[in-house]
């Protein structure tokens, strides 16, 4: 009831935490860009007589049980797996995007079927749901992308739909509407600058989602198949050796928690 | 005993000075009342005295608060007086209940925290309290099932329940209708009694009247005229006191009748319209004519901008009809709003939004700058978004939008509510004079019935809608549509 005001002090704290953010994925990305071509190697190249060997000049982070450079898995590893979440995201975000404005603009049967299908969707796990299309699916990286497409757009749908609804029924629109302006002006001026900053929240948490479910997927031998490097892949792999090569499976596990807490972070707080 | 003294109190933000140094006192039994419009400083006067300034403007002065004297320089120290010593009642007090919380476990909060009570008790007092102010039996409701009066008590037994002696209201009265206006007044008298000191910060100059005690008028961070409320009314000395008080809708000259002429150009016939299963209001039928002002009036909840709603076919009625004269444009029916805030692109420049407007309604080069000279704006207003913009200057830019369009016919649904007096003239001469100029068809609604009696050529009265759960209300679901001429 009493008229405290905190003022000043608190704003850089958001700022500062989108940073360290930015700059774990920017780091991340670095190293899977530009690690092979400052250390050449091949990923897949066996070397029995080097199996969990320790780090040397043409393999930076030792090698794995099968005597394979793990700092140039670990690169390949952290392109596949964020390319394909990049794509679902960029994917279920246009489908969200476009079925929530939808459903928002129509209302009645258009919203009601669109909402009921989201519900239905989000009842299943989503890790079963990336299962069976991976099962329908000719091709893993391809299953993977339609899987995490398919779960993910409901969240889009949600956010699109609720701030959309509140934004078309502002006086703000009421007024443009009165003056004469169509419905693609009133998606630009209105509904897409309230609902820009939410979409690329959920896009950085929808990646990191994503990349966490190809990682979970792979850990537990149903997602990617081996010899293809992969990030659980790679952890469960090099698990039973953790006594002999510490960092061969430490590397894995601490670029993921990197990748992870960057779009995290960068994702931030849902208030701006 | 002096309750509270302020000496030479002023605030600046860096270099410039927007508050010029003040001195004042406040006395038990005698209310102390600031007036001023939007601007003026009132309310940036109140926070040095209760230490809560935004941290990047500056005061200076001393002020003494029962046996304490406090820099106001360092708000820091003010903090163990909030609740103690002084009391806020905030605006809009409705609003800023906990919607989850009993009425006595709002009022017991205070008890219990500030107090130190134990928890017991500090129910026990808080039932007392509320019991005092007139709400014993309401103790268990939530504020959704209070009304805004009461709502408005619980607000004020909560900002007294850590013992404060001094109240500070500000603008307690905005948004209120006349009748919830005098309710306000007499409750604030009653709680001050004849030992506690009040303080009210507001523009609205019918409150002012009723509360009496002294008041200071402030324009522009400066003090214009002081003295006892009566005096000040009664022969302002100041020429902007003079100005601000003509600028009252009670005081204004009524304006001189539109001769009708052609078809109405919107109609209704039996008009009947509910909300959420309520019936607001039945068998209203008027219509509206080129170049004449529509006013409607009534208290809150009435459904009068219902009906400016269902005249432009945004809403649609329970019964009657609503008809337009053939050959308009269905752009052509505008409307201006109560928060001209919320009616602009929050993200987008005014100049771009007008921009966007006058393209769309093919205006001539330069329409814009001649409106925009006609209603008296800054250019520089356009390089900026609504928020950065004051009230009565977005409200103009509304018309101005609107203007864009040519329209026949505009509801402006209370398009004045949130401006200070002077403000509101000013806007409400705009509006009639474009009516008059243009021939366009003006329904004004607004719930300050002076206002509409001085502007209207034609007013409805519309009577509180009866309240469902109450048989013995029916009374008030009477109807009463008058016309005036």
């Amino acid at each position: 009831m009493s008229v405290v005001e905190i003022h000043g002090a608190r704003r850089p704290s958001l700022p500062l935490a989108r940073m360290t953010g930015a700059t774990l994925v920017v780091l991340v990305v670095l190293f899977a860009l530009a690690g092979p071509l400052l250390v050449p190697g091949d990923p897949f190249a066996q070397s029995l007589m080097k199996a969990l060997a320790g780090p040397e000049a043409a393999a930076p982070l030792g090698y794995d049980h099968l005597g394979r450079s793990v700092f140039h898995r670990l690169a390949h590893a952290l392109r596949l797996s964020p390319l394909i979440a990049l794509a679902a995201v960029a994917t279920a975000g246009a489908a969200g995007l476009l079925l929530g404005t939808l459903a928002a603009a129509q209302g009645g049967w258009a919203d009601r079927i669109l909402t009921m299908l989201a519900d239905a969707l989000l009842a299943l796990p989503g890790l079963l749901l990336v299962l069976i299309v991976l099962a329908i699916l000719p091709g893993t990286a391809l299953g993977f992308w339609a899987g995490l497409s398919l779960v993910l757009w409901v969240e889009f749908f949600r956010l699109t739909r609720a701030a959309t609804r509140e934004t078309l029924a502002s006086p703000a629109v009421q007024a443009s509407r009165l003056l004469g302006f169509g419905p693609a002006y009133l998606f630009r001026t209105h509904v897409w600058p309230e609902i820009a900053p939410m979409m690329l929240t959920a896009a950085a948490f929808g990646t990191a989602t994503a990349i966490m479910a190809i990682a979970a997927l792979g850990f537990v031998h149903v997602g990617m198949r081996a010899p293809t490097p992969e990030l659980g892949l790679m952890m469960v792999e090099l698990l039973p050796y953790w006594r002999e090569a510490p960092l061969a499976l430490l590397s894995p596990v601490l670029a993921t928690f990197a990748l992870l807490l960057g779009l995290t972070l960068l994702a931030g707080s849902r208030e701006t | 005993m002096t309750l509270l003294k302020a000496e030479d109190i002023s605030v600046r933000d860096g270099g410039t000075v927007i508050l010029e140094p003040l001195s004042l006192q406040l006395d038990p039994g005698e209310p102390l009342v600031i007036l001023g419009e939007t601007g003026s400083g009132k309310s940036l006067m109140a926070q040095a005295l209760m230490g809560t300034l935004p941290p990047e403007l500056d005061a200076k002065g001393r002020i003494a608060i029962g046996t304490q004297v406090l820099n106001a320089g360092a708000p820091a120290r003010f903090r163990g007086l909030w609740g103690r010593e002084i009391g806020v009642l905030p605006q809009e007090p409705w609003l800023s209940l906990d919607p989850l919380m009993r009425a006595r476990d709002q009022v017991a909060e205070t008890h219990a925290l500030v107090r130190g009570l134990p928890r017991g008790k500090a129910r026990a007092r808080a039932g007392a309290d509320l019991a005092a102010l007139g709400l014993g039996g309401s103790e268990t409701r939530y504020p959704h099932e209070l009304s805004g009066g009461m709502a408005q008590r619980v607000a004020i037994a909560a900002a007294r329940a850590g013992g404060a002696r001094i109240v500070i209201a500000d603008e307690p009265t905005k948004g209120l209708d006349a009748a919830r206006r005098d309710d306000v007044a007499a409750l604030l008298l009653t709680e001050m009694g004849e030992t506690g000191g009040l303080l009210v910060i507001t523009h609205d100059l019918a409150l002012a009247r009723r509360l009496g005690g002294r008041a200071i008028v402030l324009r522009a961070g400066a003090v214009v005229e002081c003295g006892a409320t009566d005096q000040v009314f009664a022969a302002p000395k100041a020429p902007y006191t003079k100005e601000f008080f003509a600028a009252d809708p009670e005081r204004w000259a009524p304006r001189r009748h539109a001769a009708r002429g052609g078809p109405a150009v919107v109609s209704a016939k039996g008009l009947a319209l509910s909300r959420g299963g309520r019936t607001l209001f039945e068998d209203v039928s008027l219509e509206i004519f080129q170049g004449g002002v529509f006013g409607v009036t009534g208290p809150s909840g009435c459904g009068k901008s219902s009906l400016g709603d269902a005249l432009l076919g945004l809403i649609d009625p329970a019964r009657g009809t609503v008809s337009r004269r053939s050959g308009n444009h269905p752009n052509d029916f505008q409307k201006l709003y109560q928060d001209p805030v919320a009616a602009f692109p929050r993200k987008r420049t005014l100049g771009q939004t007008i921009a966007d407007t006058a393209r769309l309604c093919g205006a001539r080069p330069g329409e814009i700058e001649t409106l925009r000279d006609r209603l008296g704006l800054a250019p520089g207003l356009l390089a900026r978004r609504p928020g950065a913009v004051s009230g009565g200057e977005l409200q103009r830019l509304s018309l101005l939008r609107v203007l864009l369009r040519n329209p026949s016919f505009i509801f402006a649904d209370e398009p004045t509510s949130r401006l200070d007096p002077i403000t509101q003239a000013r806007v409400i001469a705009l509006l009639t004079e474009t009516t008059e100029r243009d021939g366009t068809a003006l329904l004004l609604v607004s719930h300050d019935a002076a206002l509409i009696r001085n502007t209207a050529d034609t007013v409805l009265a519309l009577a509180a809608p009866r309240p469902p759960c109450r048989p013995d209300a029916a009374l008030a679901r009477r109807r009463v549509a008058s016309t005036l001429h």
